[in-house]
C-alpha cells in the first residue's frame, strides 16, 4: 500500500486535540497519519509530496445546503446584480442598469441569430432580481429594445415573477383582456411584461416548454457543478430536494461512478407536494441506499414548510412583515408536516426542513418535539434549513431536542438590506441567522449557500457570518458575529454533522476520508473581512488530487 | 377563431373536508363528458378498478374517457400535459392541495387562451371549522379559500348538530359574504352546481321557467359505498330561468352586472349579441363571472341561469338583463 505524505505550510485540522499540523500521511483515500515527520515514519516508508508545502491544508468543505442546478444554469445568460463565475471560469458582471441587461441580451440574441438559431426560438435568461433596482421595474420598453421579434423571458430570482417581451406576451395570448391579478399593466391597461405568479406565468411556460430552467438535471449539469466545486474548495456538496426518480437517479450514479468526479454528493428526496406518500417515499429511499457509494449516498430527506422571507411568503409571527404585508402561506400543512416527518422520522431518515419564517420555525419545532415524545431515536439529526429568523428561545428548544441549524448566512450580505427595510424591520433583521446566539445555545450549527439561489462558496458563507455586512455598509447584528474559527467548523464538521458524516468527513485525523481543501493563505491569521477573498488551489478527494481548473 | 376555451374547475379545501370523495363522484358522474382530474396524489383517490381502462406513470385512463392525473410538484407540467391531448377534454379539474391557494390557481383559467375558469368550489369540513377557524396557523389561509369561493360546500353537516351549523354558517358568510353555500353529507353536490354544463342553453323561443333538468344519469349509474338517505332528489332542488334575447347588448353593463348579479343566481351562461366584442359568452357562477368574444350561435342569442327553487330571482336578473340592452 502506498502512504503519501503532504508537507503543508499549516494544516488546519479541525480537531480540537490537534488543531494544527505540517504533515498527513494519506493511505487507501484515508488520513492515516497527522503531525511531524516522526510520526508518518513511524508507518514505514512513504512517499513526501512537497506540492503544497506553501499552501495552507483543511478539511475539504462541506456544502450542507445547496442544489445540483448550480452546475445546471449556464447554458443560459445570467442577469443578475452581482458578479458571479460560471464552470467555464467565465466572469458574468453583475448588471446594476436596466441598460445594461438589455445591453447583454441584444448581445446574446445576435449571438443566436450568427448561430442559425430561427427568431422564434425563444431568449431565456436568469438571475434578475428587481428588488435591487429601487423602484424602476422592467417592461416590455426595455426588453423590446434587446429583440422586437424574438421571444424574450426573463426568469427572476426569486422564481415568483418574470419578465417578457411583446413577442412572447403575443405567443402566450396575453393582452388587454387578460384579466387576472398577476399581469402588470401599464396605465392605459395594456400588460407592460411583468407576470407574477404562477398563474400569470404559466401561458409563457406553456409555450416554452421544459426548456431552459425548467430542464431537468443532466450530464453536463453535474460536470458544470463539480467544477464550481473544485473553484471553492467542496468536497461534499447536498442536493438538497431532488424528485430520485429513475431518471434522476441515473445522472446521478453516472456522474459518481466517474473516480474523477470530485465531489461527494448527497441528493436529499423530495417529501413534500402530495398527501399520501410519505410511507412509499421513505421506503423509496430506504432502498436507494443500498446503492451508496463513496461518492453518491442517498438516505436524506428534505421537507417543507414555508415560502420565502424576500417573496413575502414565509410564515412569519407577530409583528409579521415590516412592510404590512399580509403573512405567508404554508407549502405543507402544519398537520400534514407532522405525520409525514414522523413517517420518515421513524423509517430511521435524516429529515432536513425548510422554515424561513419564525412562525413555520416553531411549528417544525412544535411537531418534531410531539413526534420525539412519542418515538424518541437518540442522535436524529434532523436539522432545520434557512431558519432564518429563529431566536434564542427557539435555539434553546432545538438544543433540548438535538435538532441542528443550518442558518442561510449569505443572506446577510445578498438581501440584509431589503430585510432591514422591508421585510423584517431594524430589530429581527439584526438577528437575521443568528449563529452567535445558536452556537452559545447549545445547537449544533451549519451555514449554507443554497447555491444556486447565491453561489456557491463555504468561504463567501463563512465571511457572511463571521462579519455580518450589507452592500450599503450596515453590520446587521455585530452581536451575533462569530469567530473565523466557528465559521470555519461549521462549513467542515458542523455541516458534516448535520449529515451524519462527521465520523468520516469535517476533520483531518487518523481513519477519515483525506479530504482537503487547499488554501493559499491561511484563513485564521488573514483579516476577517479577507476570508472570501483567500485563494483556492483545489481539492483532494479521498486521496484523489482536483486541481481547481475550469470545466 | 381559436377552438373553444377549456373550463376549468377548482375544488379547494383542507385536508379532509372531502375533495376527493367529489372527485370520485364527480368522475363516475362524467355522463358522457371526458373530464381531466388533477389531483395531488392517487393515494386518496381510489378509483374503481372495473372504472380503470388504463393506468401509465401519473395517469390513470378510465373507462368513461376521463383520465386522472397525479400532480406531483409541478401542476404547471400536469396542467400542459392534459392540455395537450390529442382530442380536447371537454373540461379540467384541478384539486387544490389542502393548503393552496385554489385562487392562485383558478387565475391559471383565466390567463391560458386554451382555458377559461369556471368556478372555485371550496369544502369545509362543519365537525372541525369552528376548530380551524380559532387556529392562528391556519385560519388566515382557510380565509382566503373561502374568499375566493364560487360556492362554499359544507360538507359532514351530519356530524353535528344544529346550533353548530347556524355558528359555521353565519361564520362562512362573514368571511365570504353572499357566496352560495350548499350543504351535504359525504361531499354529494349535484351535477348541476359543478359545471356549467348542468345548463342547457333553450331552445328558440321567448324566455321561460321550469325545473332543471333531471339528473337521471347520475342516479342511474352511481351507488354510494356507505349508502345514506337522501334528504331530497337533486334534480328537484333546483329551477332554471332561461330566454332568447334579440336585442343588441352593452358589454359594458353586462360585465357590470356580472360584478353585481342579484342574489340568488347560482350559475348563469349565454350567447348574446354585444356592442364592441360582436357576439360574446357570458358566464357566471358563485362570485365570479366572465364576457368573451365568440363564434356567432347556430341557435341565436341565449340565457339560461340556475338558482334554488323559490330562490331563483326571476323579476331581478330579467330587469337586470333589460337593462343592460341598447
Amino acid at each position: 500500500m502506498t502512504i503519501t505524505v503532504y508537507q503543508a505550510r499549516k494544516i488546519i485540522t479541525m480537531n480540537p486535540v490537534q488543531p494544527e499540523a505540517r504533515f498527513v500521511a494519506v493511505r487507501d483515500g484515508r488520513v492515516l497519519a497527522v503531525g511531524d515527520l516522526d510520526r508518518m515514519k513511524a508507518w514505514g516508508h512513504f512517499e513526501l509530496d512537497t506540492r503544497f508545502a506553501d499552501k495552507v491544508l483543511m478539511p475539504g468543505l462541506v456544502e450542507g445546503h445547496c442544489h445540483l442546478k448550480e452546475g445546471g444554469m449556464w447554458a443560459l445568460p445570467y442577469l443578475g446584480w452581482f458578479d458571479r463565475r460560471d464552470p467555464k471560469g467565465k466572469l458574468w458582471t453583475g448588471l446594476r442598469a436596466m441598460d445594461a441587461v438589455v445591453a447583454r441580451l441584444r448581445e446574446i440574441d445576435l449571438q443566436m441569430s450568427a448561430a442559425g438559431k430561427p427568431a422564434e426560438e425563444p431568449l431565456i435568461g436568469w438571475g434578475f432580481d428587481p428588488i435591487y433596482f429601487g423602484g424602476e421595474r422592467m417592461t416590455v420598453e426595455h426588453l423590446d429594445l434587446a429583440s422586437a421579434t424574438r421571444p424574450i423571458v426573463i426568469a427572476h430570482a426569486n422564481g415568483h415573477l418574470m419578465n417578457v417581451n411583446s413577442p412572447m406576451l403575443r405567443l402566450a395570448g396575453i393582452t388587454r383582456d387578460t384579466e387576472i391579478e398577476g399581469v402588470m399593466r401599464f396605465a392605459n391597461g395594456e400588460p407592460n411584461g411583468e407576470l407574477q405568479e404562477p398563474a400569470a406565468m404559466f401561458p409563457v411556460v406553456r409555450q416554452v416548454g421544459g426548456a431552459g430552467l425548467l430542464a431537468p438535471m443532466d450530464d453536463a449539469g453535474m460536470q458544470g457543478f463539480a467544477a464550481i466545486a473544485r473553484l471553492q474548495g467542496v468536497t461534499t456538496a447536498t442536493d438538497l430536494v431532488n424528485k430520485l426518480s429513475e431518471a434522476d437517479c441515473a445522472v446521478l450514479e453516472r456522474a459518481c461512478a466517474d473516480e474523477n468526479y470530485s465531489v461527494r454528493i448527497l441528493p436529499a428526496f423530495q417529501a413534500f407536494h402530495g398527501t399520501h406518500g410519505a410511507a412509499q417515499g421513505a421506503e423509496h429511499v430506504g432502498a436507494l441506499m443500498a446503492r451508496n457509494t463513496d461518492r453518491l449516498r442517498y438516505g436524506l430527506v428534505k421537507m417543507m414548510l414555508d415560502g420565502s422571507i424576500q417573496g413575502f411568503s414565509a410564515r412569519l409571527r407577530w409583528p409579521g412583515y415590516f412592510n404590512g404585508a399580509p403573512n405567508g402561506i404554508w407549502v405543507t400543512a402544519p398537520a400534514q408536516y407532522e405525520a409525514d416527518f414522523e413517517t420518515y422520522h421513524r423509517a430511521g431518515l435524516i429529515v432536513h426542513t425548510h422554515t424561513n419564517g419564525d412562525e413555520a420555525s416553531e411549528v417544525a419545532i412544535n411537531a418534531i418535539e410531539r413526534v420525539l415524545a412519542r418515538s424518541p431515536r437518540p442522535d436524529h439529526r434532523h436539522t432545520l434549513q434557512h431558519g432564518q429568523m429563529i431566536d434564542a428561545p427557539l435555539f434553546r428548544r432545538m438544543a433540548a431536542q438535538g435538532l441542528c441549524a443550518n442558518l442561510f448566512t449569505n443572506h446577510i450580505w445578498y438581501w440584509g438590506d431589503q430585510h432591514y427595510e422591508m421585510t423584517m424591520g431594524p430589530d429581527r433583521a439584526s438577528r437575521i441567522d443568528a449563529c452567535r446566539t445558536a452556537l452559545d445555545n447549545g445547537v449544533a450549527l451549519a451555514i449554507h449557500s443554497d447555491a444556486p439561489v447565491t453561489p456557491l462558496g463555504p468561504l463567501f458563507t463563512a465571511w457572511c457570518a463571521v462579519n455580518r455586512v450589507t452592500p450599503s455598509g450596515r453590520v446587521l447584528g455585530e452581536g451575533d458575529r462569530i469567530t473565523v474559527a466557528e465559521a470555519l467548523r461549521a462549513i467542515t464538521l458542523g455541516a458534516a454533522w448535520t449529515l451524519k458524516l462527521d465520523h468520516e468527513i469535517g476533520s483531518i485525523e487518523c481513519g477519515k476520508r483525506a479530504d482537503f481543501c487547499v488554501l493559499d493563505d491561511d484563513p485564521l491569521t488573514a483579516a476577517p473581512m479577507a476570508l472570501k477573498d483567500i485563494g483556492i488551489w483545489g481539492t483532494v478527494l479521498s486521496g484523489r488530487l482536483f486541481p481547481a481548473k475550469f470545466g | 377563431m381559436t377552438s373553444p376555451r377549456v373550463p376549468l374547475t377548482v375544488i379547494g379545501g383542507f385536508l379532509g373536508a372531502g375533495k376527493t370523495t367529489l372527485l370520485n363522484h364527480w368522475l363516475r358522474q362524467a355522463q358522457g363528458r371526458r373530464i381531466a382530474v388533477l389531483v395531488n396524489d392517487f393515494g386518496a383517490i381510489n378509483i374503481d378498478a372495473e372504472l380503470i381502462a388504463s393506468a401509465a406513470g401519473d395517469t390513470i385512463a378510465l373507462t368513461n374517457g376521463c383520465v386522472c392525473c397525479q400532480i406531483g410538484d409541478d401542476l404547471s407540467a400536469a396542467l400542459i400535459g392534459v392540455l395537450k391531448a390529442p382530442v380536447p377534454f371537454d373540461a379540467v379539474v384541478i384539486e387544490a392541495s389542502g393548503v393552496s391557494d385554489p385562487w392562485r390557481i383558478a387565475q391559471m383559467g383565466m390567463a391560458d387562451p386554451g382555458l377559461s375558469l369556471d368556478s372555485v368550489i371550496v369544502l369545509v369540513d362543519a365537525s372541525v371549522a369552528r376548530e380551524q377557524a380559532r387556529d392562528p396557523l391556519l385560519a388566515d389561509a382557510l380565509e382566503r379559500h373561502l374568499k375566493a369561493a364560487d360556492l362554499v360546500v359544507l360538507n359532514k353537516t351530519d356530524l353535528v348538530d344544529e346550533p353548530v351549523l347556524v355558528q359555521v354558517r353565519k361564520w362562512i358568510a362573514a368571511v365570504a359574504g353572499p357566496t352560495p353555500q350548499f350543504e351535504t353529507v359525504q361531499a354529494d353536490v349535484p351535477q348541476q352546481l359543478l359545471g356549467g354544463h348542468g345548463l342547457q342553453l333553450p331552445p328558440p323561443g321567448g324566455c321561460a321557467r321550469g325545473d332543471a333538468p333531471h339528473d337521471a344519469g347520475r342516479r342511474a349509474g352511481y351507488d354510494h359505498q356507505h349508502p345514506h338517505d337522501h334528504p331530497h332528489d337533486h334534480g328537484e332542488m333546483f329551477e332554471t330561468w332561461s330566454c332568447r334575447p334579440d336585442a343588441l347588448f352593452s358589454a359594458e353593463r353586462l360585465r357590470a352586472l356580472l360584478r353585481s348579479m342579484p342574489a340568488g343566481v347560482l350559475r348563469l351562461k349565454g350567447l348574446l349579441r354585444t356592442d364592441t366584442l360582436d357576439w360574446a359568452e357570458i358566464q357566471f357562477a358563485g362570485r365570479h363571472g366572465s364576457l368573451r368574444r365568440t363564434r356567432a350561435p347556430v341557435g341565436g342569442a341565449a340565457v339560461v341561469a340556475i338558482g334554488l327553487r323559490t330562490r331563483l330571482p326571476v323579476a331581478a336578473l330579467s330587469d337586470a338583463l333589460d337593462a343592460c340592452q341598447l
